[in-house]
């Protein structure tokens, strides 16, 4: 798994698309910060998370719809799928590697609650478990947009399925509470007012572990119908 | 080293490799031979288990490659058809990847990059990113993406399409020199590639094995006839005369005449019976300047359409 996560990695931030995300996320989230923060003359971070958690929807496939379409395209699945890794191990790697960035804009947008600090006093613990929310909701969009480009070879295929199957996750809550507990976005709603909620925290995880494993399915069934 | 036992493949109701056989041995140069769609490319990839066979089994040293795909997947080294490679990466940092993904340790990793880097002879490219590269030293990237981690078998699906002549002379070598340490599968629908580079040919069509052999066998196979090329100048066509009175021709024809005067035979001979020394001494005596005289050589080119032809009149 290793292996994989470190090339993925440095291949985020050797070509634009790393930067393009940080990027994007950051002009964006600074506005929502202006906008939903500052703007209230208020000092709870945590607020503008409701506007950038919708970011993710347009972002997250940026960083996703490259993954196994790219591969496929160039041939250079060959070279991952013949080599002693196991597809889990390259799934995971590949997941890994974008949750990394992630992870790495997370660590950024805390300058806004250092900034926060100087204006008043904003609520360490709010403002962590936010994050960690945060990262659960991108935890689950990436998963959902490696499962979309394990199934084409054609980039923006896989982006424009996950961007839409994000946006349908959105208008979920109207179609009754049955359906509604697989809305996302509502999901992550909890985190900002500073609870951990167990149950969003399952819904969280099973999401994501079911598109990895749909993903290794996907692959490893190629292999026998290539 | 590898056995493939009753390989079949399907894509639907497609059947591209069909029951197909095969063992090679320990420091062997294999060509898989055949035209386009043949099933070569099939085989190989599920040869490195890129694919899986529908049914059959195959091992490489011994180890299943679907059930003990880690083992067998360590001893195989492939450089696919297309020269796939990761254009973002330096070539240093592409074998490192490779080397990583090999599972090579990391203490070991830096020498075993150096050495396959100076072995593929991109040493001196090694920081440039693959990106820039011309196509020659794109093929040896990946041939050294495949060296690396020093497994028993190499894969090379078609190694010199694509290079301009003085670099396939170069790959053509460098596999070579890779054989004395390596078992080598290579495809290739190139002729005369196969019979300077292999020890044995497998012939595929149609997803069968048409014939395994070795080249020269294969030629012997098809070779009907014991014909003789012969070139001589002669003004007052006497050579006719000459050869029939010659023992062990069978039957002798004008291939063509020349500007210069020249005419061109072909002489059939009866079988086992070489009549160059008689041919040389009966035209020295008639005065007949030769300028030419050879045995004519079915080349594997012949074997190949001839064993392919077989094959689907059969059918």
């Amino acid at each position: 798994m290793w292996a994989v996560l470190k090339k993925e990695i440095k291949s985020y931030f050797l070509s634009p698309i790393g930067y393009v995300f940080i990027g994007l996320f950051l002009i964006m989230s600074s506005v929502f910060f202006y906008l939903d923060v500052i703007a209230y003359g208020s000092t709870q971070f945590e607020t503008m998370f409701y506007s950038a958690s919708t970011i993710l929807t347009f972002i997250v496939p940026v960083l996703t719809m490259r993954m196994f379409a790219e591969e496929r395209k160039s041939g250079t699945e060959q070279l991952l799928y013949t080599s002693p890794k196991s597809i889990t191990q390259i799934v995971l790697g590949k997941f890994f590697a974008a949750v990394a960035v992630i992870v790495i804009t997370e660590l950024l947008t805390f300058m806004y609650f250092i900034i926060l600090c100087f204006l008043g006093k904003p609520h360490l613990q709010t403002a962590l478990v936010t994050l960690f929310g945060f990262l659960l909701l991108s935890m689950a969009y990436i998963s959902f947009g490696m499962f979309a480009s394990s199934i084409t070879e054609n980039q923006i295929i896989a982006g424009v399925v996950s961007i839409g199957f994000f946006i349908v996750t959105w208008f979920l809550p109207s179609f009754g509470s049955a359906i509604s507990t697989f809305s996302l976005i509502d999901m992550f709603d909890k985190f900002p007012s500073g609870l951990i909620a167990v149950e969003e925290i399952v819904r969280f995880v099973s999401f994501t572990v079911l598109f990895v494993l749909f993903t290794i399915i996907v692959l490893q069934r190629r292999k026998s119908v290539k | 080293m590898v056995k493939v036992i009753n390989v079949t493949k399907k894509y639907g109701n497609f059947t591209a490799v069909d029951n197909v056989s095969f063992e090679i041995n320990d420091g062997e140069i294999v060509g898989l031979l055949g035209p386009n769609g043949a099933g070569k490319s099939t085989t190989m990839n599920m040869i490195t288990g890129f694919i899986e066979p529908t049914d059959g089994t195959i091992t490489i040293d011994g180890f299943d490659i679907i059930k003990k795909s880690k083992n067998a997947k360590r001893e195989i080294g492939y450089m696919p058809e297309g020269v796939p490679l990761y254009f973002d990466l330096t070539v240093k940092e592409f074998v490192n990847y490779m080397a990583d993904l090999k599972l090579v340790p990391s203490r070991d990793r830096k020498q075993e990059v150096e050495r396959v880097l100076k072995e593929t002879l991109v040493y001196d490219v090694s920081d440039k990113l693959i990106r820039n590269l011309s196509r020659g030293y794109k093929q040896r990237v990946s041939m050294a993406g495949a060296l690396v981690g020093n497994p028993k078998v190499l894969v090379l699906d078609e190694p010199t399409v694509g290079l301009d002549p003085k670099q396939i002379t170069e790959i053509r070598s460098l596999i070579r020199s890779l054989s004395k340490d390596h078992t080598v599968i290579l495809s290739s629908h190139i002729l005369s590639e196969v019979s300077q580079l292999c020890d044995r040919v497998i012939i595929i069509n149609r997803g069968k094995v048409v014939a395994v052999d070795t080249p020269h066998n294969l030629e012997c196979k098809v070779k009907k006839e014991n014909a003789i090329i012969l070139t001589v100048e002669d003004k007052n066509d006497k050579i006719s005369k000459v050869l029939k009175c010659l023992k062990g021709v069978k039957a002798f024809e004008l291939i063509k005449e020349n500007a210069d005067g020249t005419k061109q035979y072909s002489i059939i001979s009866e079988d086992n019976v070489d009549l160059r020394k008689d041919i040389f001494a009966q035209c020295a005596k008639e005065d007949l300047v030769i300028f030419e005289m050879r045995n004519s050589e079915v080349t594997l080119e012949d074997a190949f359409m001839k064993l392919i032809q077989v094959k689907e009149e059969k059918e």
